[in-house]
Parts: C-alpha cells; structure tokens; sequence
C-alpha cells in the first residue's frame, strides 16, 4: 500500500525523517519496502521571474536576465528567443541535475554549475519544457501562468513535494489500509496522538427517506448499508490539489465525484461507492443474493455471469453493483450525472471473499472488505465524502442518512491475563504497562467489566476497526509489537529435555557423502514434469489441477526422466564423463479419492536414489589408458554402497522388460525384498532426449534401504587359524551365469568355505569357441582348527564333481 | 695429552672427517675407523681402565656421549647417501600430475541444509518430516488459515484434488509431529514445498524449506529469540547485528521476521539487501493457541514457537547465486564449484 508523507501528516505531528520514521513503522510490523522521494528530480529548480534584461557584450544571441528566485536575484545567461521581461519562469541552480540536455542527440541529464559564459557569470539556467522532461518543446524557455508564486521549489510548484513509503500490509491489518490507521500507528509508535478530519455538512431541508429507500433482504452477508443521496451536483475535473494526492499514491484522476470517493477510502480505509441517482429505478436500493445465470456488466466493461450467493445491490429491477466488489456501467457516475446516491456499508468479509474469488475479480473495495472494514466507520467515511463532494462539486445533501443496521455489532471485551503475558514473551511487563500499551492502539481498559477481584485479569475493548483483535493472545501480540521486539530479551534456556537417547543419523545423508567420495556429483531436479514423461514409468501418475504449465503438469514416478535431462544438458556444454546422483521422491496415486478417506493416503511418496555414469570410467591421466564405463563400473559403485551399509546379502537378478526405458535390467534382491535395479538405458530413450553416448543407471528405494540396513555395528572376533586359498578354473559352456557357478560352489564347499571370487574369464583360442573358463578363488577358515591340504582337497574334489552334475563343467588344469 | 682432551679433540676430527666421505663405500671406512670393534672409540674404552677411579665416572660418561655422536654422524651420513643414490638409479619426473580420482560434490542446497540440521541438532532439535502431497486440513486448516480467509491469498498453490494438494510450506509436519507426540516437542522438519508463481530468475516453482518447532512448558518469545540468534551466529558469523519486526503468519502469535545485518556490505546497503543494510532470513513465532486446539494440546499448560526457512534463499545469499533457476540446471560446472 502507498502511503503518502504529506497525506499522512493531516493526521499526525512528528518531528523525524521520512527514513527515521520508516524505520518506526517496520519496527511495528509495517514493514516500508520502500521510499519514493517523488520530486527528488527537480532539487534545486525553483519558480522564479525575469526583472531586467541585458544584452551579453560579447555575444549577439545571448541575454543576460536578472532573475528573482525568491530570497535573492541571480545573473542568468539565457540563449532562449522567447525571454521577456517579467516572465515567471523554471530556474535551475548549481547542483541542479537538467533531465535532458537539449544540445545533446540522446538527451542525457547533466548538472548545473557556475560558469561564465563568454566572460559573463551564469548561476543557473532557465530551462525549457523539454530540458525538465514536461514536453518535448525545445524552441524556448518554459513560461509558467502569471500568478505563480515565485521561490517555490519546482518540485512543489508540479504538487510533487512528496515521499510515498511503499508498506507491505500482512493480511490480518486491514484497519492500515489507509492514511488514518497509518496515523494511528505512527502515533502509538511515537507516544504521540493523532486527530481525525472535522465533518461538518450543510443539509438542505429535504430528508432523504422521501427520495430513497434501502431494502436489505440478507443481513448477514449485509450487516450494515449506510446511504447519502446529493442533489444537483457538477461532475468535473478534481481541483489539481486532490489530484496531486491520488496521483501521488497511484491512483489516476477520473471525475470530482469519483476522487472524492477514492480521496476518502485511501484517507479512512471505508470503501465507498457512488450511484447516479437518476438511473436507480423507483429510488430503491435492495440488497440481495444473485439468481444463477444472473448478468451484469461491471465498470471495467467486462460482462459477469453471476451465481447464486453473490451478494448484489440492486435497483427496483436490476443490479447496479456487485456489493463491495465493484459497480455496474448501468449506474456509473459521468459527465451528465446530476444527482448521485453515496453507499457506505459494511459487507460480510468472507461472502465478499467468495464472491471475489469465483469472479476473478479483485478491487481496493473488495481487499479491505475481505479483510474486514469496520462496521461502525460507514456514518463517518460517508459523511466525509459528503462534505467533500459538496465542496468540489457543489450540490445539496438531503437531510440525515440512510442507516440500515439491524443487529449492531456488539463491543469486543477482552481478558488478558498479566501472568501469561510475561510467560508468554519472557517479559516483565506490570499492569500499569500493559493498560498503557494497549491504550495506545485504542484499546480501552475497562475496569467496569471486571468480573472477579482476580490482580491479574486485564479486560480491554477493542476498537472495531481492528477485526484482528478477537482473543487474549491477540493483545498479547499487541503487547509485544509495541513494547517492542528489541527490548525482549534474548535469552535461550539452559536445561533441555530430550525424548530420545542419540542424535539421530540419517542414512540419506552417509550415502551422500559416500557417494561424494567415489566422485559423484549430487544433482536435485524439479518433481514436477509433464504427464508424457511421468507416465513412461508408471500408470498411477499424481497430475496437478492447475499446474503452471503442460511441462509440469504432473509428478515424477522415477528419476530417470529428470537424471537424463540433466546428462543431456551437461554434454551439450562438453561436460561428457558423468557421474551423478540424486536424492529424491517419486510419487504415486494408488487409489482413486474419496470423500470419507484421508485424501493423504491414496497417495504414495517414495524416496529413492538415482546414480547415472556416463562417459569415461576411469579419471584421465598420463599413465593408463581411457577406458569408457560399462554396466560393472557403476555396478560395483552399487555393490560398495550396499556393502558399506551392511546390506552384503544382495542379489542380482537379470529381468526382461518392455518398458520403454532400460536396456539389461538387473534387479537388486535383498532378503526377497527388491530394493531396486540396475540398466543401461534404452538406446530409443537416449534418442528422445538426444543423448548420443552410453549412459548406466541404477535406482534405489531409500525407505527399503533404510528399514534393512543394520543399525547396531557388533564386533566379531577376528580369526585364530590361518585361511587357506586355492584357484580353480572351470570350462563351461558360454552362455552359464558366473552366479550359478557361485552357487554351486558354494553349496558343495560346505561351511569351511567361506568366500569364492571370480578373478579371470576367459574365451578364446584355447578353447571351444562356445566354451570359456572361469577362474576362481577359494577361501577356506576354520574357527577351531588349521586345515589340512587332506581336509581341503576333499572338499575341492566335492566342488569339481558338483559343477560336472549341475553345469558339466570340467576342471581346467 | 689427558683423556678428557683426547675426547674433545676426536670430536672435533669427527666433524672434519664425516664431509671428506662421499659414497657409501667410504662411509664405511669411517665406520670401521671411529666405531669398529677395534676402532678409536673403543681404544679409548680399553684405556679408561688406566684412568683414576674418581675420574672415570665423568670421563665414562663423556666417553659414550662421544660414541653416541659418533653413530648419530654416520647413521645420518648414511641415510643422506641412501637416498641420493636411489634417485640417480631411476630417473622420475616429479612434476608430473598425480593419478588422481574424479571429485564429487553435494548440491549446494544440501550442504546449506546439512549445515542448518548441524546447528539444530547440536541445539537439542530432532529431525522429523512428511508428505509432501497433503491434505487442505494440515496445510491450511490446522494451521488456523479458515477457509475463505485471505491469508490463504499469502501462499499460491498447486491442487491435486479440491482438498489436495502440494504443500505450500512444511508447517503441516508440525500438525502431524503433535498428533502423535505429547510435549516436549522439539523439532526440525527439512522438506521441499511448492508454490505455484511463475518461474523467473527470483522464484521457483518449488523450494526447501526448514521449519522448526518447540513446544514444552514456560516457552518464551525472549527464548525463541535468545534460540534462533544462536542459531544465526552460528551459522552466518557472531558480529553480525539481527533484529526481530512484528509480522503475521495464521499459525503464530506474535509472529516475526528476523532480519541481519547483511554480511556482504556489513549493513551499508548494497544491491543484495537492495540498499536497506538488512537481509530476511526467517519468519518465527510463538505457535498461536488455536493451532494447539487441533492437536489436543492444552493451551494453558504448555506454550511454544516456530521458524521456517527458505533453503534457496539462504544458499543464494552466500553463495551470491543471483537467478535462483541455476539451483535446478544442474550444470556440472556449477555444481563442481561447491
């Protein structure tokens, strides 16, 4: 909200710096976002007039003028054709900056200085429409109107003397949407008092019930419709000086009848509206709820198709105006208007929320409205434009209002405990402040309603215009604010009580770091994506009803789709060899809604993680040779990773798919539980997303990992007796898993053989082309004894015969 | 000559000598010379037996003294020379780079975070979290945002159904931390949340937020400052100014923002705080009692506060991240700068 300096001061005395009080308002909770010094430009330009003139000794064209600029005379040089004796004129003195240099091709400002102008003193310069920007006339100085008033500082000659602070209003203070309740709280910020504008009108004799009559047909959403009808007004132009003010703040002029209005919503914050009276059928106002289907064509032109609900001011036969929202075009105030009827009322804040809503339509009535106005401010915002009118467009105010209010809002009382205040904020606050405090925003101690002989019970009414105020924590709040945040002391507690024995580790984050170290870079993506993508994945898709646009207008079921974008993008900036991971969810609907669930659990939230390599394996140096990554290279990145978090009872399990994503999918097994996969990606895929290199991912379920990975760490006594290792190699056919062998032998080595690793494969010349060899290490340990070669060749002869029964396999020597 | 001037002068012979051997073969030599068995030393030994009684103790002493030096003079002759000759047998350029790995990185919105958990969990704060697709009533309801009320208006939101849809902050998880847990509750809720703005160098169409919650007996606003104080000169630096301004979130009462001093221009102004001296890095307050009536707590009995901040927003300040789109690029070369 734009909140004008000299508007503001009507209201309110104070001696300190628009920065100084700036800082004042954000230290109460309007925080100034800004401060526009509006006629900052024009410093140093000020109103003047031409008393004498001479010729310059040395130059045909120029002039020398001796200028009255208020307190003194200047010598001013002037080259204009148009200078005359006696003009009142637009004076620059040094150290004014000139908007636009006349004598330059773009224009550029530059500042004044004292010179002398061959061999003659200048002390500024009189400038043309075009040099302050006014205009574009360049053919000579700008000659103001004969009665302007000489020595004014230009910028207050244009009505632009003014500072506009920029304050951000939090939803819940409706009452400083306005000139006044900024006043207000400048005062209670300043300890100082602020006085709202005297309303005197002259009423002609003719009351006002004779020529208008208010039918409120729904109370509830209408508590209160106050009314004024003006006769025989002259709709104009505004004067400059109410002009200046709205323009100040942004809003734009329109008519004497309509700035008056806005005048006073902006001064009292009480949103007003003026009907041309003469367009009312039957002099009759009823406040109604719309019919479904109902039209109306609000001021902005737009047509509204209305439904039922919406609260509508109409005439005898039709609306006139969305209630508290905007007017109609069939009732708008124009040139013509001759007599006009003034609303004042009080709308119900959420009706004229939904209303606002459903039309999309937002106005300055219907923010403060929504937010709460203040049922008792119509009578004196409707008397206020009243006068005004009268002022700036002549007329004659029927005799007395209309006051349509059935059921006055009753006074707001309430407690506050002295007690739970100081609990509350860590204060010492004592009752004498506490009545002081509150007094100061309006709030008024009521000692009369106190209802027990309770030292500690503080009843206040608070003022209606603050519709925030309903409980005591509000007041504590209040409390707060105005003794100020500052002198709270800051102080933290120095016993703690926990609910758990140990700082909690999270898994997620000691992958991370692992992942660090083996050289990954962690990427985080957006979750949202388009529905194309997120249903290459699953079918159970969660879509956005509203999304921003269609590239997000659902939510992931995988990572893969945002890990290949990001490859993508990486190696269109040469960045070729990748490895990345992210940590994210995924989520699913897996069941439709209805309306007796908790909508939360249709919904299915997942966190996983994604690791991808692509490019070259092994870091690039001067000693070995490049090697590009296959499916091993980030398969052992996954073996490591489970190793490490004691989930050594993998399995990998080779599966086909026809998912249009992956290419040899192995799944990861742990405990018959699937923890997730392995793949290279789908040469189509990478196509799609114009990758043309090999890329390898792998896909974990983190909720999985974590309810298996082991928690508690146990030691295990190392080994008494030495370990035995042997080699054996086997010739099989080509096409056996290297698993399946494993397996075997592992079955047949019995409990004494504790590890076998593959460590050579072999296929070529020296054996059948559908044959290879594979060679493995055997370890061999007992607990409670050393080995014998007997012991051990017994159970290498058991391997070798297995694998001739379960693969035929045959020993290679 | 007697034995003690014996002594100083093979001393100083040692000293002399050891420079004239220049291989391993004639360091020997000296070996053999000074420490053999039948060596100057041990000559020297054999005659202290001549000496008088009252002075063998001390000449004894500086005797093995002497032997030590001696043995100290060749062991590190010979070390010297060791090394030398290793590195004339096998020609090595050092200056060649080493065989390194590739270097990985977390998100710098991960670090950020990883830093603020730290902090909070050295201050006694658990970790807890929850969905982010959420219903209306633990987004807005419980959070004592009424339906129709234009604080809704403070956070744009992505609806999945008519009362669901993609949190607007992680506030929720303190609904459901209370549901289940009586108080103490003392935790930090890191999550990501959504708001449905248009997309520009300044928002996003997601974020990461991390909320805090308190709630035990005798909890106080002069508390929840002295807390996140702490927490800020743990985090951004202990000379830096904080204020507290009163603003206003449904879910608390009082509420504020807390702003510091910012730590580029020192309070100046400069184009990161947009001339004002101050940075916004957290909204707080006291949990307003309404919220207590949704989780069954008793407003009389126990008190609270809660604080929330953006991730982005904090990593962009220091990192001087000025388009906040760049976080979501993933570009390795940006990622590798972290």
């Amino acid at each position: 909200m734009k909140i004008s300096l000299k508007w503001l001061r009507q209201y309110v005395d104070f001696n300190i710096t628009p920065e100084e009080l700036a800082d004042k308002l954000t230290k109460v909770g309007l925080e100034v976002e800004s401060i526009d010094y509006l006629g900052s430009k024009f410093n140093n330009f000020f109103t003047g007039q031409i008393l004498t003139l001479t010729k310059h000794p040395n130059a045909n064209k120029l002039t020398v003028c001796d200028v009255n600029v208020g307190d003194s005379h200047v010598s001013i040089v002037c080259g204009a054709p148009n200078v005359a004796v006696g003009q009142k004129v637009v004076v620059g003195l040094a150290g004014a900056v000139v908007p636009r240099n006349q004598h330059d091709a773009e224009g550029k400002p530059f500042e004044l200085v004292k010179v002398k102008i061959r061999g003659v003193e200048s002390n500024g310069m009189i400038c043309s429409e075009y040099e302050l920007g006014l205009g574009e006339d360049k053919d000579g100085i700008m000659v103001l109107n004969s009665n302007t008033i000489v020595g004014l500082p230009f910028a207050e000659f244009l009505g632009l003397n003014d500072i506009v602070f920029e304050i951000g209003i939090t939803p819940n203070r409706p009452d400083c949407m306005s000139h006044i309740g900024i006043a207000r709280e400048v005062a209670a910020a300043l300890k100082t008092n602020y006085k709202l504008p005297e309303v005197t009108i002259n009423e002609s004799s003719s009351p006002v019930e004779y020529s208008a009559k208010v039918i409120v047909e729904i109370s509830d959403k209408c508590p209160r419709y106050s009314a004024r009808v003006i006769k025989n007004i002259k709709v104009q132009s505004s004067p400059k000086w109410l002009q200046n003010y709205l323009s100040a703040i942004g809003i734009r002029p329109i008519n004497n009848i309509v700035d008056a209005t806005n005048y006073v919503l902006m001064e009292t914050g009480h949103p007003l509206h003026a009907f041309d009276y003469d367009k009312i059928n039957d002099k009759t106002i009823i406040v109604r709820e719309a019919i479904d289907g109902e039209h109306f064509v609000t001021l902005d032109g737009k047509g509204r198709s209305l439904t039922s609900g919406m609260l509508l001011i109409c005439d005898a036969n039709k609306p006139i105006a969305i209630a508290g929202i905007m007017g109609g075009i069939n009732s708008e105030i124009t040139d013509s208007t001759k007599n006009i009827l003034l609303e004042s009322a009080y709308f119900n804040p959420r009706s004229i929320r939904k209303t606002s809503k459903q039309l999309g339509l937002s106005s300055d009535a219907s923010q403060r409205f929504e937010r709460g106005a203040d049922p008792n401010a119509t009578i004196y915002s409707l008397n206020r434009a009243a006068q005004f009118i009268a002022e700036i467009a002549g007329g004659e105010n029927l005799k007395g209002v209309i006051d349509v209010y059935p059921k006055p809002f009753p006074p707001t009382l309430i407690n506050v405990s002295l007690q739970r205040s100081n609990s509350i904020l860590g204060t010492n606050l004592n009752g004498h402040q506490i009545i002081e405090l509150l007094e100061s925003i309006n709030c008024e101690y009521r000692v009369d309603e106190k209802q027990s002989n309770d030292e500690d019970i503080f009843t206040f009414q608070t003022p209606s215009f603050r519709p925030d105020l309903e409980k005591e924590i509000d007041l504590i709040e209040e409390l707060a604010r105005l003794y100020g945040y500052d002198n709270i002391e800051t102080k933290m507690r120095s016993i703690i009580k926990f609910t758990s024995n140990s700082i909690q580790t999270d898994i997620v984050d000691e992958i991370r770091s692992w992942l660090v170290g083996r050289g990954f870079n962690e990427i985080i993506t957006n979750s949202l994506q388009s529905k194309e993508l997120a249903y290459l994945s699953s079918s159970e898709v969660v879509e956005v009803m509203n999304p921003i646009s269609k590239d997000m207008a659902g939510m992931r079921t995988s990572l893969i789709p945002n890990m290949l974008e990001v490859v993508r993008n990486n190696i269109y900036h040469q960045t070729k060899n990748l490895n990345l991971f992210e940590v994210g969810k995924t989520y699913l609907k897996i069941f439709q809604e209805s309306e007796n669930q908790k909508s939360v659990e249709n919904y299915k939230e997942e966190e996983k993680i994604i690791l991808a390599k692509s490019g070259i394996a092994n870091f690039p140096n001067w000693a070995e040779n490049e090697r590009i990554s296959d499916i091993f290279d980030l398969k052992g990145e996954v073996e490591d990773l489970l190793f490490i978090f004691g989930l050594d009872k993998y399995k990998f399990i080779p599966y086909s798919t026809t998912k249009a994503l992956v290419d040899m999918p192995v799944t990861i097994e742990i405990n018959q539980i699937e923890v997730g996969y392995i793949a290279k990606v789908q040469k189509q895929m990478l196509k799609q997303f114009d990758i043309e290199q090999d890329v390898y991912i792998a896909e974990l379920n983190i909720n999985i990992l974590k309810s298996l990975s082991k928690i508690e760490k146990k030691y295990t006594p190392l080994p008494e007796y030495p370990m035995v290792l042997r080699d054996l190699a086997f010739i099989t056919d080509k096409v056996l898993p290297v698993s399946e062998m494993q397996e075997t032998i592992y079955k047949a080595g019995g409990e004494l053989l504790k590890k076998v690793e593959i460590f050579d494969l072999y296929s070529g010349d020296q054996i059948h082309p559908d044959k290879k060899s594979s060679a493995f290490t055997l370890q061999f340990l007992s607990e409670d004894r050393t080995l014998t070669d007997v012991e051990i060749e017994k159970i290498i002869n058991k391997i070798v015969e297995a694998m001739k029964v379960a693969h035929n396999a045959a020993l290679r020597k | 000559m007697t034995m003690k001037e014996t002594i100083d002068e093979i001393r100083k012979q040692l000293n002399f000598e050891i420079t004239k051997f220049n291989s391993l073969h004639e360091l020997d030599q000296f070996r053999i010379k000074y420490l053999g068995r039948k060596g100057i030393i041990s000559e020297l030994f054999e005659a202290l037996k001549n000496v008088p009684a009252d002075q063998k103790p001390s000449l004894g002493k500086e005797l093995n003294e002497l032997r030590v030096y001696a043995q100290n003079l060749y062991d590190e002759n010979k070390y010297n020379l060791e090394s030398n000759q290793s590195s004339h047998t096998e020609l090595i350029d050092i200056t060649l780079p080493g065989r390194r790995k590739w270097i990985g990185s977390l998100h710098p919105i991960t670090q950020t975070l990883n830093e603020i958990k730290s902090i909070f969990l050295r201050l006694g704060f658990e970790i807890a979290s929850g969905p982010e697709i959420e219903d209306d009533y633990y987004n807005f309801e419980a959070l004592n945002f009424p339906s129709d009320h234009p604080a809704r208006d403070m956070q744009d939101t992505f609806f999945i159904t008519n009362k669901t849809l993609l949190r607007t902050h992680t506030s929720p998880v303190q609904i459901r931390v209370m549901e289940k847990q009586q108080p103490p509750v003392r935790v930090i809720m890191p999550g990501r949340v959504y708001r449905n703005e248009a997309i520009s160098a300044r928002s996003y169409c997601l974020f990461h937020q991390v909320e805090g919650l308190y709630v035990d007996t005798n909890v106080t606003f002069s508390e929840l400052k002295g807390t996140l104080v702490a927490f800020a000169q743990q985090f951004y630096g202990s000379d830096l100014k904080f204020r507290f301004r009163p603003s206003f979130f449904p879910f608390t009462e009082p509420s504020a923002e807390m702003d510091i001093s910012c730590f580029l221009c020192k309070g100046k102004g400069c184009r990161v705080c947009k001339y004002a001296g101050w940075l916004e890095i957290l909204g707080c307050g006291m949990v307003n009692p309404n919220v207590y009536k949704f989780v069954n707590y008793d407003p009389l009995k126990v008190s609270g506060y809660a604080f929330g901040m953006g991730i982005e927003r904090i990593t962009m300040l220091r990192y001087g991240i000025d388009d906040i789109r760049i976080l979501f690029n993933n570009d390795v070369r940006f990622l590798k700068q972290f």
